[in-house]
């Protein structure tokens, strides 16, 4: 309908724009604050003005640092851990979705259950656990600790997907001739795509932010999270270096984040809306 | 193509019966529609003949072939479903290409090609090929649903309420095509429905079923005018049959008297009726007879009398429900052109060519007279 | 009870590109039962939470009983309604679910236990008084949906798809329910429904939208036998009625191009032909005569349906992209292939503009039907019993 617009209206229109604006800005505070720090030198870091010399001395020495080195540790254990539960998840969470047997919703609930309890209370008897099976800091021992954190998130992100499709599709496919794997290849996973992107990321975000695993469970293969501790000196506190090795470290999450957009929040709004 | 053999299929979900006992044959190029209302175990049938669910006892044969071990794929079976269960990533043309191209056929694209739009063209979907299937309406969905199957030219098709999602007149039309295009396929073909018009127009023969049993099987003409028992009688018909109690108070040869409806009639009979009513333990027997046979007030020879309890114009006919002296309920059909006040007093009459005798005690289908052609 | 009055009445979505409900007139007499019919999301149900206050007005009046109740509250206006849902309240009793609204309008005791009691008894659903909504089959649930509906009085009884979930049986049971208890107690009703065989059972008059216009709002034989346009045609009757476009060929005949199909045209129709070049026919199922001798003016054809259908038998004739089917008495046995000759009832013959879709009338069809006029926006005036 052309409905002309009312000068009240655009008002309204504005307004609203300008909210959105503002929340913006509430939301991202926290990743604009850390990107003010890393480029402030030390030495005005406490100031309350925000007139400061910006400097890139910060990102110099965190790169000239081994920080890279636990950047790609960190990297290393987080995809292998999202692999990982992949290759596991996907199956388990379509033998959920679809067959019936006992205890179903039990084994469900139990793996769920692994995401309630805080890392802090399990960590002690992990860490003997991982000192006597020689896993203590490697990189396998990092991987399958993480499956605490990603797998029953991606478990049950697409369980829902997987119900959503009707096992007559299934059933079609296999009438036409396919074999169970190629139905699973060729109809199921594209069909499940957008759920596989958005838990795929969101497990990756999980991984790599985790901080007590990797502080306790590992020590020269540390992750960058972890190794941003390391700025915390006993004498001072290098705000700025830590800040730049967060935006580092924050920088793939981001971007991953931006390029598949699109999939996250189709992924996350279509498990949401089924009843 | 093949003729199809199901014999003692019984599938149990947990302690919910999907069906028991179910023995069926349906023949080279038959049309078989297999009609009940719904829970009665029409899609557990077709289920187990494609393979998709596997049955507790029985075997099934197609052809010359026992399917028992056969995965869904190996059957040579093509199923239309009640959801269609269309592939919502592809296109209506790789929707249909899509058994052609699986490991199991693998024709050469020339031939995908050819066969796609061959079918797509007989269903009147040709220019929808490079659509999207989510931007198809459900009349389209359920075209190219049927394309899907029609492309494979399999040995035997399962159609599972393929009509049920359209609304009426879309559903009249295609009913009447699906008919149209039978004669051109003649592939022996299983049809589930609960729509007793399309169970009744479809079938060469038509399987009532209910409550995971079969009860009838028989041409269109037989379940609806020898249904042999009076659930089946029931599930044909709209408004549904009309049944009532009969006191057996005289017979003779010929004719016996009854009291009915709170009153005595009197109708001829032939020597089969009678021969039939002698098998009844009873004196009372149980009659059916269908709205559409109810003769209302024609020149006073009526030998039954009731109110109008209510009226209910439909178009070219009419619902009349009478209450008869006895209280009980009787609806007529009659011609739209008819109109009648409700709480009048009428008369009306059940011509005895069209009762139809039951059992009481078993419920069981008796005898009807014979229809002879051109009779009323 | 009371007469019911639309007047221009419109609802617009805020975020919709066209009106839900457009204008819409309707005069609902004291007492007459009527129905609005139409496709999913042509309006009616709009239409009737409007009425019943569930749904802001966007212009226009709705009167009951000539007072103007556009901004009252639901419960002030007198309107009964039963929801689709049924949406009766789980944890009362049926007993307390019939008196929950009399409460509220704080009867006495003794009182509400008298009605409560009387409608029960015309619903007869007496037995049903101490249980719960759980414990009760879908077709006692609408019962009581009724009752409920019922039992306060209203000035309007509205009907949103009372039947639509439940079983076939039940719902020919209940729609014969529904007709005797408005035969009986006349309230002015106006019930929703998308299914014509009922519309057409029920009410005095059909109201039939699409697109939330108003198509036709006359009786029901007057909208099967006289569709104002071609939706209306199509939309009611079972099976559907044979619309088809024809040119016209030498102005003498009705033709089917590249196919057998040749229609003289009738001395009865030549006026609405003119001089058209092209029109849509429109003809049911049973305005068609299938013989296999040949008389004067048939339509020679081949037959490619029968369908038996026990009480009665169709039979499908193919004319290019048409197919006509055609409603012949059971007794006769017919099989495709066979050649028949096609006769058209000359005044079950239906001509539509092919591009409007307007009923072709030279007005002669209306003269007898004083209130046909209500398609042109004009209220008629409620006639008083």
């Amino acid at each position: 309908m052309t409905q002309s617009r009312s000068p009240l209206a655009k008002i309204g229109k504005g307004l609203q724009i300008l909210l959105l604006l503002a929340y913006a800005v509430f939301a991202l505070f926290p990743l604009l604050w850390m990107f003010i720090m890393s480029i402030k030198p030390d030495s005005q870091m406490l100031t309350t003005t925000f007139i400061f010399t910006p400097t890139l001395e910060n990102y110099a020495t965190v790169l000239h640092s081994d920080y890279m080195q636990f950047f790609f540790n960190n990297l290393i254990v987080s995809v292998a851990a999202v692999l990982v539960s992949l290759v596991v998840g996907v199956p388990a969470a379509y033998a959920l979705a679809r067959f019936q047997f006992k205890g179903k919703e039990d084994i469900a609930f139990t793996i769920l259950s692994f995401r309630f309890a805080p890392e802090i209370l399990v960590i002690l008897p992990l860490y003997l656990i991982y000192q006597r099976l020689g896993l203590y800091d490697t990189y396998f021992g990092l991987i399958w600790v993480y499956q605490l954190i990603t797998l029953p998130l991606l478990i049950w992100i697409l369980r829902g997907f997987f119900e959503d499709i009707s096992p007559d599709i299934e059933a079609a496919a296999q009438l036409d001739g396919y074999t169970w794997w190629q139905v699973f290849l060729r109809v199921l996973l594209p069909l499940v795509k957008p759920g596989l992107v958005a838990a795929g990321l969101l497990c990756f975000i999980f991984a790599w932010n985790s901080f007590t695993f990797p502080l306790l469970l590992s020590n020269n293969v540390q992750t960058s999270t972890v190794i941003a501790l390391r700025y915390l000196a006993s004498d001072t506190v290098h705000y700025g270096q830590v800040a730049a090795a967060a935006a580092i470290s924050a920088l793939p999450e981001v971007i991953l984040a931006l390029l598949i957009q699109k999939h996250l929040v189709r992924g996350l709004s279509f498990g949401a809306v089924k009843g | 193509m093949a003729s199809i053999h199901l014999s003692g299929l019984t599938k149990f979900y947990g302690k919910r019966r999907g069906v028991e006992d179910v023995s069926l044959q349906v023949g080279d190029q038959e049309f078989l529609t297999v009609f009940g209302p719904a829970g009665a175990g029409k899609t557990t049938t077709l289920n187990l003949i494609a393979g998709i669910v596997t049955p507790d006892r029985g075997s099934i044969r197609i052809g010359e072939k026992t399917v028992d071990p056969l995965e869904p794929a190996d059957r040579n079976v093509a199923m239309v479903f009640e959801s269609y269960a269309l592939y919502p990533q592809f296109t209506v043309y790789q929707n249909m290409a899509f058994p052609l191209r699986s490991p199991k056929h693998c024709l050469p694209a020339a031939e995908v090609e050819q066969r796609v739009r061959h079918f797509a063209t007989m269903l009147k979907i040709d220019h929808l090929l490079e659509r999207q299937i989510q931007a198809l309406s459900n009349g389209q969905r359920q075209r190219t649903a049927l394309g899907r199957a029609l492309v494979r030219r399999p040995d035997v098709f399962l159609m599972d309420e393929p009509l049920s999602h359209l609304d009426a007149k879309l559903r009249h039309s295609m009913r009447a095509e699906l008919k149209e295009m039978r004669g051109q396929l003649g592939t022996t073909t299983i049809y589930v429905t609960h729509d007793y018009l399309e169970a009744m127009s479809l079938g060469d023969r038509v399987a009532v079923i209910n409550q995971g049993r079969i009860l009838q099987v028989g041409t269109p003409e037989e379940v609806y005018f020898q249904p042999t028992t009076v659930e089946v009688a029931k599930l044909f018909g709209d408004p549904e049959i009309n049944l009532i109690e009969a006191k057996i108070r005289s017979r003779q040869s010929t004719s016996v008297r009854v009291q009915a409806l709170g009153e005595d009639w009197s109708f001829p009979i032939t020597p089969e009726i009678g021969s039939a009513l002698d098998k009844l333990t009873g004196e009372n027997v149980q009659l059916g007879f269908r709205p559409a046979d109810v003769t209302v007030g024609v020149n006073g020879n009526s030998s039954l009398h009731g109110v109008v309890y209510s009226f209910e114009p439909l178009g070219t006919k009419s619902v009349l429900t009478i209450d008869s002296v006895a209280g009980q309920r009787v609806r007529a059909l009659v011609d739209g052109h008819r109109t009648f006040q409700v709480d009048r007093r009428i008369e009306f009459s059940v011509p005895s060519a069209s009762l139809i005798f039951f059992d009481p005690e078993s419920t069981r289908y008796l005898i009807r007279s014979t229809r002879t052609e051109g009779e009323d | 009870m009371a007469e019911l009055i639309l007047k221009t009445l419109t609802k617009v979505y805020t975020q919709a590109q066209s009106a839900a409900v457009d204008e819409l007139n309707l005069g609902v007499r004291d007492g007459e039962f009527i129905a609005l019919l139409g496709p999913s999301g042509c309006g009616k149900s709009t239409t009737l939470r409007m009425v019943a206050g569930l749904e802001s007005v966007t212009s226009g009046e709705i009167r009951i009983g000539n007072k103007l109740v556009n901004d009252l509250h639901p419960k002030d206006r007198g309107v009964g309604l039963a929801f689709e849902n049924y949406a009766l309240y789980p944890p009362l009793k049926v007993r307390d679910n019939l008196a929950f609204n009399l409460r509220a309008h704080g009867l006495g005791a003794k009182e509400i236990n008298r009605r409560v009691d009387e409608i029960a008894r015309t619903l007869q659903i007496q037995e049903l008084l101490d249980l719960k909504p759980a414990a009760l089959s879908s077709g006692q649930k609408q019962r009581v949906n009724m009752a409920r509906a019922m039992v306060r009085r209203p000035s309007v009884l509205l009907l949103d798809e009372p039947l639509s979930h439940l079983d076939a049986r039940l719902r020919v049971e209940l729609r014969t329910e529904i007709k005797r208890l408005h035969a009986e107690q006349r309230f002015t009703t106006v019930i929703v429904t998308h299914d014509q065989l009922e519309a057409m059972a029920l009410a005095d008059r059909i109201a039939v939208m699409n697109e939330g216009k108003l198509q036709q709002f006359d009786t029901p034989l007057e909208v099967f036998n006289h569709p104002a346009n071609e939706f209306v045609a199509g939309f009611l009757g079972e099976p559907p009625m044979n619309i088809f476009r024809t040119a016209v060929a030498d102005s003498r005949r009705l033709v089917i191009p590249d196919t057998d199909f040749a229609l003289p045209i009738m001395p009865a129709i030549q006026k609405l032909v003119g001089s058209r070049k092209e029109l849509k026919l429109g003809i049911r199922p049973w305005g068609i005569r299938v013989s296999q001798t040949q008389t004067d003016g048939a339509v020679p054809g081949v037959v490619v349906v029968v369908e038996d259908l026990g009480d009665e038998t169709r039979v499908g004739i193919r004319y290019g992209e048409v197919l006509i089917m055609s409603s012949i008495p059971v007794t006769r046995r017919y099989r495709p292939g066979l050649p028949v000759f096609l006769n058209f009832n000359e005044e079950d013959l239906n001509l539509f503009d092919p591009m409007t879709g307007e009923r072709l009338s030279d007005g002669s069809d209306s003269s007898n039907q004083p209130y046909e006029n209500a398609a042109e926006n004009e209220i008629q005036a409620p006639v008083s019993r």
